[in-house]
């Protein structure tokens, strides 16, 4: 059951919500990805229009959060999924929730695009990018694991947020000796600062999703366990 | 006999597969049928435990009923019906020689999918057993008629006619005269062949709602084509399939993460 199975139910209008279901997902993750990535550009060229464009488009993402959520409803009240259509509906259900709040922190970060910024000030946002391309890279990855139900590359999303979280971690370190140096800056940093702690809560998200999918292959709850149990949980026999 | 955690209804987790012989209400082991030339069950071996709901689910001739009627002998009936293997009813095998079928029928009773009052009153269905035993004093078939019908959720729509026909019941209370019926001898299992599906939901969800007070008391085993119905009112189920127990687990288990693929198809709606 590590492949994704949703054919082959004798109720083909069946089988043919949750594919409508799944699709909608994914194009939902594709919008988001694309907020993300442009809101990245956005504040490395400064510029505003894309920043914008980022803005506008988030009410597409949570109009398709509340439709996904309509239709999953109305899976669960006709169709009582069990087993691993119940995990799929679960699944989708709590991914399209993060989904959303990774469309949320992408308009955070472009907000910041539409500030002006010197240029001494420009290389604070430089130093944004690394974290950023890692995070966007992690978003990637999970939806691309999510449309293939592919266990091996969940835990590998997983266990790169360890990473951003490092990375995270350095920038600001980085940012608080700026603020030493020159108490001036203070609020242009603490908007690079809060654009950093978006990334980093991006990555989290992408944790979060990269768990729900193991979940569905496994049908095991993964969050707020050891690392060692998840790997056995991951590595382990198939069910 | 030793009731696990009585009136509750989040009850723990057995260990269906060495469940302790104080818990084991039947032990089925290495069950066999043949109608004639044809194998209907295939080596069936399971612990059923006490005062708990198992169900009984799998496509139409799986075996499922055949397993049920086992149980309490109904087998029997059928005259190609060859048997081997064991059921042990508290430790003693029902297919033992000596066992006295009569009475086994007493201590496992058992509720068919129609309703099937006998033509008499309210009152003479319910005592009906009892009458069979040679019970006369009217003080106990009162009681006896009165605790019957509360246990079958039935009693306070029809205390104040306990004299009509059962006839004269809805389809919902005619099937809940037939457990009280049933519960009136006080049997020590309850087999339920598929009591509702000749009922309209609401009456369903009465006779589900006794189900779940039933298991205080006795032991439930229910054959279900309903598979939320399975979901819903047992603690733990059984898939069968061509005559197989493929898979026998808790029912949260087994309806959200089933470990074997031909559970997986059956109960999400799949070709197999």
């Amino acid at each position: 059951m590590d492949k994704i199975n949703m054919g082959k139910h004798i109720s083909g209008k069946f089988n043919d919500e949750l594919e409508a279901v799944r699709n909608r997902v994914l194009s939902m993750g594709g919008l988001v990805e694309q907020q993300l990535h442009d809101a990245l550009l956005a504040v490395q060229k400064s510029d505003i229009d894309l920043a914008e464009k980022v803005l506008t488009s988030d009410h597409k993402v949570n109009k398709l959060e509340v439709q996904i959520d309509e239709e999953c409803v109305h899976i669960i009240a006709k169709r009582h999924p069990a087993a691993s259509d119940l995990r799929l509906v679960i699944s989708i259900v709590k991914t399209i929730a993060d989904l959303e709040r990774i469309g949320d922190e992408a308009e955070r970060i472009a907000k910041v695009a539409k500030e002006s910024f010197s240029n001494d000030q420009q290389q604070l946002l430089v130093s944004l990018e690394n974290l950023g391309q890692h995070v966007l890279s992690m978003l990637r990855k999970v939806l691309d694991a999510f449309a293939r139900m592919d266990l091996e590359s969940a835990y590998g999303v997983h266990q790169q947020d360890e990473q951003a979280d490092r990375q995270y971690e350095a920038l600001t370190r980085q940012l608080m000796t700026y603020m030493m140096e020159d108490s001036r800056s203070i609020p242009k940093i603490m908007d690079v600062l809060w654009s950093a702690r978006s990334l980093e809560r991006i990555g989290d998200r992408c944790q979060n999703i990269a768990e729900y999918i193991i979940f569905f292959v496994k049908g095991k709850d993964v969050r707020h366990v050891s690392p060692e149990s998840m790997e056995r949980t991951v590595m382990g026999k198939k069910d | 006999m030793i009731s696990v955690n009585p009136g509750t209804s989040n009850l723990e987790k057995l260990d269906l597969h060495n469940l302790p012989a104080e818990q084991t209400a039947l032990d089925i082991k290495n069950l066999n049928l043949y109608y004639g030339e044809e194998q209907a069950l295939y080596d069936v071996s399971m612990r059923i435990p006490n005062n708990r709901v198992t169900a009984f689910i799998g496509p139409s001739g799986c075996g499922k009923s055949t397993l049920l009627r086992c149980i309490n002998r109904m087998n029997d009936l059928v005259e190609i019906c060859r048997i081997d293997g064991e059921i042990a009813l508290h430790g003693q095998n029902i297919y033992d020689k000596k066992v006295d079928v009569a009475a086994l029928r007493r201590r496992v009773g058992m509720v068919f999918q129609r309703p099937n009052p006998f033509p008499k009153s309210i009152y003479e269905n319910v005592v009906y057993g009892l009458r069979l035993q040679g019970v006369k004093d009217k003080r106990i078939l009162d009681e006896a008629v009165e605790t019957s019908l509360r246990g079958a959720a039935l009693w306070d729509e029809v205390k104040d006619r306990l004299n009509a026909s059962a006839f004269s019941l809805s389809g919902g209370q005619q099937q809940r005269v037939v457990i009280a019926r049933s519960i009136a001898i006080e049997p020590e299992i309850l087999l339920l062949d598929e009591p509702t599906s000749a009922l309209d939901p609401i009456s369903t969800l009465t006779i589900e709602e006794l189900i779940t007070e039933l298991k205080e008391k006795y032991t439930v085993v229910i054959v279900t084509h309903n598979m939320q119905q399975a979901a819903r009112v047992s603690d733990q189920t059984g898939f069968l399939y061509m005559g197989k127990l493929v898979e026998y687990a808790d029912t949260d288990t087994l309806f959200t993460t089933p470990a074997e693929k031909q559970t997986e198809d059956y109960i999400t709606g799949r070709y197999g």
